[in-house]
């Protein structure tokens, strides 16, 4: 067989199969009962399968011995604990590993290193001694359906579901209705839609029904991008087992390179600059003004559509850390659960690659000082299992992630006598927790009495803030001695399409990412002094009030008239415009300025007539 | 003739904005609810070419005013409107009858192209 052209297919499936493998592994060591069992045993077996049928002896021998752990688990035979949890997460490892060189050999084919290969732990080789390649295939696959058996022609549908369509869930369902009316459903897989359905189901109706009529029936149920139509194979289930897996199927995705959805998403951009000169120029022609109003649904609709592609959910990236924070809580002998909130949330690509590490960095240093040891939480009166939270929710035109754990909080003492030593604080008695956080996120400031080896190494607080900050976010601490710390990172939606407040200031036009505006107020009396600064009274809140032109130097000729305010909790503040114009949608190039450049701008973007304006970022005014 | 609509939510305001985009494109607006009680009363009154539900409603929610709507008039027209987060109720809702949804905040063309599924 020429497996080269299945290589794509096989490594993704079999990627998916490898995360669904590591997670059934972490909820058989939660107790999840028979579930994860069995979870864990579908893919070790199905992998077996697809390696065998790719040729790939080293991994499906690898799966084999997993599978055989797997089954006396299932059998009762075998105890779980953390150490059993141990191996077999090595084997899942060895196994990602002989996967990987599989199919991606060294340019030197070396039959030595195959056959010298180390065997996997002696524990973890329940049964066979390794046997040669081929023929013993046959007997490896005994009971593996590898899915050409082509019974009748049943005819099967593929549904793909517009990337872009909201509730993607609720749409599959109303499209089972509307197919249901013209013939029985067979089987659907997945069997039932939550909110992890991605949107790419598969529906088997019985042999010959019409397939003409099912194919519009299903395009009427709305929002569908593509049907295909196959011959209904039986067995070798596509997902790796039965239903409610949610492991995404072959070819769901298609490759596109950043770069090109940059472009397209600038491109687009200036579209609509050049559209908004065209509104202005068609205010004398109806019949202008009429295509000026037609392309402008049209290019919103195409924003919406480039938005939707660049947008992909936060599981994507949360996938990985159930097994970081067990390891993590393993190697400090600390027992903590990690739960996953609000995974279905979908962000811009490029942001959500960015903060992987900075979540990473804010997880591990949960586990390794913010949970208190099984012993510690027990004489405080607190369940001797720490609780981290991983959660990820929309809020306005931004995403906000908490990582929050329920430990001892940050000693805000030590941090303080700390700050003192280092002479960075003066006549302070209590830290505020913005103040906390500032201090905690300078480079090399800690007050942990011993870096471990876990939270010492890769990014530090000071990144993980900086990289935030970069993408246009923000991140806020709050900490309670005894209860436990939270870390918010609030980020755009995009990067390459935003929201923005267009202001004008001392005669320039300049703009604010809408994501750190929380309202604008029109400046009247409500203005005041308190211990020398101007603030502003805000419905009974006292907040700071920055005048723009003076932090900007180009104050102009004009009073300011209104104030945006931005930001929140104790970083909230007002900052004072002479006029608001408007709402854009804006397209920001990012751009290193000259040295002395006020680090206030975040980037430039271009405004609807056409001249460049610098894009504000408020949270540094403030 | 522009097609009739019953529009239901608890907001003046999303009531207000969904009825403007209806009205620019044609359609009728005959009726509004600010619950699910006045929805079946005033479907029964009016009865609309087209509903427009919102889920989460003060004394009886969309999803019961469907079932009951359904029940008494098998081909009624209803259209959810969600918010995101809600998808296990708006399955809820196609379940008990309703046609298709729109998920807030409302964009024309796709609030547009919702009612012309429901109405085809």
């Amino acid at each position: 067989m020429d497996t080269g052209r299945y290589i794509e297919l096989f490594l993704s499936e079999s990627r998916e199969h490898l995360r669904a493998l590591s997670r059934s592994l972490l909820g058989i060591e939660q107790g999840g009962g028979d579930e994860p069992v069995e979870e864990a045993f579908r893919a070790a077996h199905t992998l077996k399968g697809m390696a065998a049928a790719m040729g790939y002896s080293a991994v499906a021998h690898e799966a084999h011995a997993l599978e055989d752990r797997l089954e006396s688990i299932r059998s009762g035979a075998l105890a779980v604990d953390a150490d059993l949890i141990d191996e077999l997460l090595a084997a899942s490892d060895r196994l990602h590993a002989a996967l990987e060189t599989s199919a991606f050999p060294p340019p030197e084919p070396d039959p030595a290193a195959e056959e010298g290969r180390e065997p996997p732990a002696a524990e973890a080789v329940a049964s066979p001694a390794v046997p040669a390649p081929e023929e013993d295939l046959a007997a490896l696959l005994d009971g593996v359906d590898v899915g050409i058996l082509e019974t009748d022609a049943a005819p099967a549908a593929r549904v793909l579901i517009d990337m872009a369509a909201p509730l993607k869930a609720a749409r599959a369902t109303i499209i089972c209705r509307a197919v249901a009316k013209v013939s029985p459903i067979v089987s659907c897989d997945p069997a039932a839609f939550d909110d992890a359905f991605d949107g790419d189901f598969r529906l088997v109706f019985p042999p010959g029904a019409d397939i003409d009529l099912l194919d519009a029936a299903i395009r009427e149920g709305g929002e569908v991008k593509a049907v295909s139509w196959e011959t209904a194979r039986r067995a070798a289930p596509r997902r790796g087992g039965s239903r409610g897996v949610p492991a995404p199927a072959v070819g769901r995705r298609v490759r596109v390179d950043q770069e090109h959805l940059d472009s397209i998403a600038e491109a687009v951009g200036e579209l609509g600059i050049l559209r908004a000169e065209l509104a202005a120029l068609a205010e004398a022609d109806t019949q202008v003004e009429r295509v000026s109003s037609e392309m402008g649904r049209v290019l919103d609709d195409l924003e919406y559509a480039i938005l939707g592609v660049r947008m992909i959910p936060v599981r994507d990236v949360f996938e990985r850390f159930p097994r970081v924070v067990r390891d993590a809580a393993r190697s400090t002998g600390k027992d903590v659960r990690l739960v996953l909130e609000g995974t279905e949330i979908t962000l811009d690509r490029s942001i959500l690659e960015d903060i992987g590490d900075p979540l990473l960095h804010l997880l591990r240093n949960a586990v390794d000082h913010g949970i208190e040891p099984a012993a510690e939480r027990r004489a405080a009166g607190k369940p001797p299992r720490g609780t981290l939270l991983l959660r990820a929710a929309r809020e306005r035109a931004a995403v906000v992630i908490d990582v929050e754990d329920d430990g001892r909080g940050i000693s805000r003492a030590d941090v303080l006598a700390r700050a003192r030593r280092e002479g960075l604080v003066d006549g302070v008695d209590e830290l505020r927790d913005d103040e906390l956080l500032r201090l905690l996120s300078r480079p090399g400031f800690t007050t942990a009495p011993s870096v471990s080896s876990m939270s010492g190494r890769g990014v530090g607080l000071d990144v993980a803030v900086s990289r935030v900050r970069g993408l246009g976010g923000s991140i806020s601490l709050t900490t309670a001695p005894g209860r436990g710390t939270r870390f918010q990172m609030r980020l755009p939606l995009s990067l390459a399409l935003a929201p923005a407040l267009r202001v004008q200031v001392g005669g320039e036009d300049y703009v604010i990412p809408l994501n750190h505006v929380e309202e604008v107020v029109e400046l009247n009396g409500a203005v005041s002094r308190q211990r020398g600064r101007e603030v502003l009274n805000l419905r009974g809140d006292v907040v700071p009030l920055v005048r723009l032109g003076e932090a900007l130097s180009c104050a102009g000729r004009g009073a300011e008239t209104a104030a945006v305010i931005a930001g929140s909790g104790a970083a909230r503040g007002a900052l004072a415009v002479e006029r608001l114009i408007g709402r854009e949608q804006m397209v920001v190039k990012r751009f290193d300025g000259p040295a002395g450049t006020l680090p206030c701008f975040a980037g430039v973007t271009l405004l609807g007539d056409g001249r460049p304006a610098l894009v504000l970022d408020p949270m540094s005014v403030l | 003739m522009g097609k009739t609509v019953l529009i239901c939510d608890d907001a003046l305001f999303m009531r207000t904005m969904l009825g403007n985009i209806l009205k620019q494109a044609g359609f009728e607006v005959i009726g509004e609810a600010e619950n699910g009680v006045e929805a079946v009363d005033r479907y029964r009154e009016l009865k609309p070419d087209l509903v427009t539900m919102d889920i989460v409603m003060p004394d009886k929610g969309g999803i019961d005013a469907v079932r009951e709507i359904v029940q008494e008039h098998p081909g009624a027209r209803i259209l959810m409107c969600s918010a995101m987060g809600q998808q296990g109720l708006v399955v809820e809702a196609i379940q008990a009858g309703a046609k298709d949804f729109v998920v807030k905040p409302f964009q024309p063309s796709r609030v547009l192209e919702a009612v012309q599924r429901v109405l085809g």
